[in-house]
């Protein structure tokens, strides 16, 4: 896990160019690019979620996107019932310290129930499963009318946090921001520590790891749960940004997208997953700016990556 | 009483669909061992190809031709373009890959046919209904699709039970052992068990056009359940395939057909309808979990 | 006297093929016990059921008094037993003292720590480089496993197994694709485990099994057809026949 001189300076400054984005924004009269950035970075946290499992486990998981769903879920129904709460409530439900934590034990409280069956398959079968319960919770936000059914649910104004205005978007760029390093960093330290190791025995030879004496299945479980937990937070953080909930955000697709992010960044490799991420958002962005048919071009892109560049982004940065 | 009889002969419709698209996925899974996303595109692409000829000559059998013509052979170009160069990958990069080509599939289709549905109904042949018992009618057309799938799932059998490649696959043999029985010509025959796979989606999905509008997204809606249905099988078998498409197309007719009524009993009416549709769409990945916590290989698992 | 392992009536079927067939074994305490036949006999089959990867059709398991028959595999590793790969399993991204302090450290059984970083505990490093000194890597420590000649693995794999500290271990074919000068090495270090280990050793290599073994099992078509000393084992016909004569 020891990054290469360039991979570092690459690193670094891509961290200060992000934190330069709202001047730089400013700059050339593009306010609209802060959003984008704030984009990126919870996109970000949700794909390095997954590697968690996808590229350290070595769990494929096809149904990520209901873990995010489910957390700007979290946040959109407790703001929506906060009205009908008496105090104290009605305050706590609009605070972000308050709800986003829910927002990460929902989605890890159900990951708990789901993980638990999913990793009773393996190899494709798990592909399957996942991508089937993600749908189930898609259907169930879709028929849910209450909070908006397939319109989506509104969020009236973002979860408020101590002295930053709610409407203030580029101080909330920098909450998304912050967000990112912050879960960057933890895993980081997951993954150097005795759970990750055997993590990364499990993905390299689960055979070996059950002949030294270790249950594979309440560290897989583990992890599944603490990458639902993470991809959570970036849900709350994704119903802040755009004030809005949408079956969307559970639908396969997106499932589907943070795949292709982890693998466009390098799977497995952490820091990669926040470049597969942002080279999504701005490859979406520039796409649909130039045609509505927009995923006619990205759909022929992912498949060269699949079949040509198998080691990406990171990986190419690493050299090697 | 009726009605019972109805939503079952409704659910063994859905049943047969699902099995002509659950047996091509698990065939190619079986023998390529490649796990295609797509299939539900070479679904639509039947759909569309149909409706569209249908429409164009007011002849429901052109139409079906070229249903079937257009997504075995769209699925043939599929596999030697793209596919073929996936066999020896790992099952992430399948996925990834076919992922993609449902982006375009889905993209293009909406290009060339725009974003309305297109309706061709079943033609005056197979319109009306008859009595199957006195006082219960029920749609030919419906009847008609019940038959077909009922021959397809026979041809398949014998295809499965008489033929050198049918045991070889029933054997679960291995792409060497393949190679070793039928030579070099390898690559052909997996073209050519691709095709059948793709032909079958094309077929359901010509069949069920006349049902239903003929939209994009329809391909991934029948492609989840029919994971459901493959889970619930055992990957890589086609008793499986046959007995999970007619559990979870019965179980799903059944709670869509009675579950909301059910619930009106207990709930206002809108409500009860609400929940009931959303509680009717997850019955299947309930039956899914319920069936992995007794058995995770699914009811026939291949070569177990 | 009760043996620390005792198999009795093991059976194992695959479609109509019978690889285990009314299997009955002893490992006593202090005993290297070589299982031997020709290929296809059932050696690893049994050892796979003996380890708990593969479930026996029929027959019961005992591991020092205590019946493991339906135990998993990590379950019967934290009893005591433990197996090594015919084809070398380890893992290969990671260095050969990475793979043994892994080992140590799910003995140990402090996995589920998130924070601290694990490759520079001492605590998981020292216990691991003193296994791979032992089995004589301990020049080789830092080297990928990727980068390890093939006699390396199999002395890798075997650090590994002894680190999960079994009174019993499952050798599958350690000298598997060693030279002469390695396999004459590999035989002397396993000698020198005797003194704390009972091993189970399945070996082609007839010199290594006549100079490590105090008792042997010949296997032939899943059924044992003949067990005793070398010495016996050397004298019988039927075993002659069966297998050191084709050899
Ligand atoms: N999973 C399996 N499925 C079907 N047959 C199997 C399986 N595993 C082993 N066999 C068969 O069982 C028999 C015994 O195999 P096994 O690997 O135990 O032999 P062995 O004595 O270890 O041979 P070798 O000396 O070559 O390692 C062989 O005929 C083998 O082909
Ligand atoms: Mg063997």
């Amino acid at each position: 896990m020891r990054e290469s001189p360039r991979q570092i300076f690459v690193l670094v400054a891509s961290f200060a160019l992000l934190a330069a984005l709202p001047w730089i924004a400013g700059a050339v009269g593009r306010p609209d690019l802060v959003t984008l950035g704030s984009q990126a970075c919870v996109m970000a946290i949700a794909a390095a979620s997954l590697d968690l499992l996808m590229g350290r486990t070595g769990l494929p998981s096809f149904g990520h996107a209901a873990w995010l769903g489910l957390g700007a879920y979290t946040v959109g129904i407790l703001a929506f019932h906060a009205r009908d709460l008496g105090p104290p409530w009605d305050q706590w439900a609009v605070q972000a310290w308050a709800v986003w934590p829910l927002a990460v034990l929902v989605p890890a409280a159900l990951a708990a129930v789901i993980g638990a069956l999913c990793l009773r398959t393996s190899g494709i079968s798990f592909i399957m499963i996942t991508l089937a319960f993600a749908q189930m919770f898609f259907f169930l936000f879709v028929a849910l009318k209450t909070y908006g059914g397939d319109d989506g649910l509104t969020l009236r104004r973002r979860s408020t946090i101590p002295g930053i205005a709610p409407r203030d978007d580029v101080a909330f760029f920098y909450v998304c921001l912050t967000a990112l390093v912050l879960v960057l960093l933890l895993l980081r330290r997951v993954a150097a520590s005795r759970f990750g190791t055997v993590l990364d025995g499990i993905r390299q030879n689960e055979r070996r790891m059950m002949a030294i004496g270790l249950s594979p299945f309440p560290y897989k479980l583990a992890a599944f749960v603490l990458s639902a937990g993470i991809a959570g937070l970036a849900g709350a953080l994704h119903v802040n940004l755009f004030r809005f909930a949408s079956p969307d955000l559970l639908h396969w697709t997106m499932s589907g997208e943070l795949m292709v992010m982890v693998v466009l960044g390098g799977l497995g490799s952490l820091w990669g997953a926040m470049f597969g991420a942002a080279a999504m958002v701005v490859l979406h962005a520039v796409l649909a700016q130039w045609t509505e048919h927009w995923q006619i071009v990205l759909g022929p892109i992912l498949v060269a990556v699949v079949l040509l560049a198998r080691r990406g982004l990171w990986g190419a940065l690493g050299g090697k | 009483m009726t009605l019972l009889l109805e939503q079952l002969l409704n659910g063994l419709q859905f049943g047969v669909m699902l099995f002509l698209m659950a047996a091509g996925l698990t065939l190619v899974f079986g023998i390529m061992g490649l796990i295609n996303l797509a299939h539900g595109s070479l679904y639509m692409i039947g759909a569309y190809a149909a409706a569209w000829a249908t429409l164009q000559t007011g002849s429901f059998v052109l139409g079906l031709l070229a249903g079937l013509s257009a997504a075995a052979v769209l699925g043939m170009a599929l596999e030697a373009v793209i596919l073929r160069r996936l066999y020896a990958r790992d099952h992430l990069d399948q996925v990834l890959a076919t992922f993609g080509v449902i982006l375009f599939c889905n993209e293009a289709v909406a290009m060339i046919f725009g974003r309305q549905p297109l309706m061709a109904g079943p033609p005056p042949w197979l319109s009306g209904a008859v009595e199957i018992v006195p006082g219960v009618p029920y749609p030919v057309y419906r009847l008609a699709i019940i038959a077909t799938g009922l021959l397809v799932a026979a041809g398949l059998y014998v295809l499965i039970s008489r033929t050198r490649i049918g045991m070889l696959v029933r054997a679960g043999a291995t792409h060497r052992e393949l190679v070793g029985a039928l030579g070099v010509r390898i690559g052909l025959l997996y073209t050519a068990v691709f095709g059948l796979g793709a032909l079958l989606a094309g077929l359901a999905g010509a069949l069920t056009g006349p049902l239903l509008a003929v939209q994009v997204g329809m391909g991934e809606r029948i492609l989840i359940t029919t994971f459901v249905v493959i889970v619930i099988g055992g990957l890589g078998s086609i008793r499986g395939a046959l007995a999970g498409a007619m559990l979870v197309g019965m179980v799903d007719t059944l709670t869509r057909g009675f579950l909301p009524a059910t619930l009106r009993a207990v709930l206002p009416a809108s409500e009860a309808d609400a929940l009931g549709a959303g509680l009717s769409s997850m019955a299947v990945f309930i039956l899914m979990a319920i069936v992995l916590l007794w058995r995770p290989r699914g009811l026939f698992p291949a070569h177990a | 006297m009760s043996a620390l392992l005792e198999v009795r009536g093991l059976a194992k079927r695959f479609g109509g093929l019978v690889a285990t067939d009314g299997l009955n074994l002893d490992v006593a305490s202090g005993e290297i016990h070589a299982l031997i036949g020709p290929n296809g006999a059932g050696k690893t089959t049994a050892i796979g059921q003996i380890a708990g990867e593969i479930r026996p059709d029929a027959g019961t398991i005992h591991l020092a008094g205590q019946d493991i028959t339906r135990l998993g595999v990590p379950a019967r590793v934290r009893a005591g037993m433990t197996r090594s790969f015919q084809i070398t399993q380890v893992l290969m991204n990671a260095s050969a003292l990475a793979n043994v302090a892994l080992v140590e450290q799910v003995r140990q059984g402090h996995s589920f720590r998130l924070w601290r970083p694990a490759a520079r505990d001492e605590r998981l490093l020292a216990p691991a480089r003193a296994m791979l000194e032992r089995v004589g890597l301990g020049a080789r420590a830092d080297v990928a496993a990727e980068d390890l000649s093939h006699g390396e693995r199999r002395q890798l794999e075997l650090a590994m197994a002894l680190a999960t500290n079994p009174r019993l271990l499952l050798l599958d074919e350690p000298m598997a694709g060693l030279g002469t000068t390695e396999s004459a090495a590999m035989t002397v270090l396993l000698a020198a485990l005797k003194q704390e280990v009972s091993i189970l050793l399945v070996e082609h290599d007839m010199d290594a099994v006549f100079a490590l073994a105090d008792r042997i099992t010949v296997l032939e078509g899943g059924r044992v057809i003949a067990h005793g000393t070398p010495a016996a084992i050397r004298a019988d016909a039927a075993v002659r026949d069966a297998y050191l004569g084709a050899a």
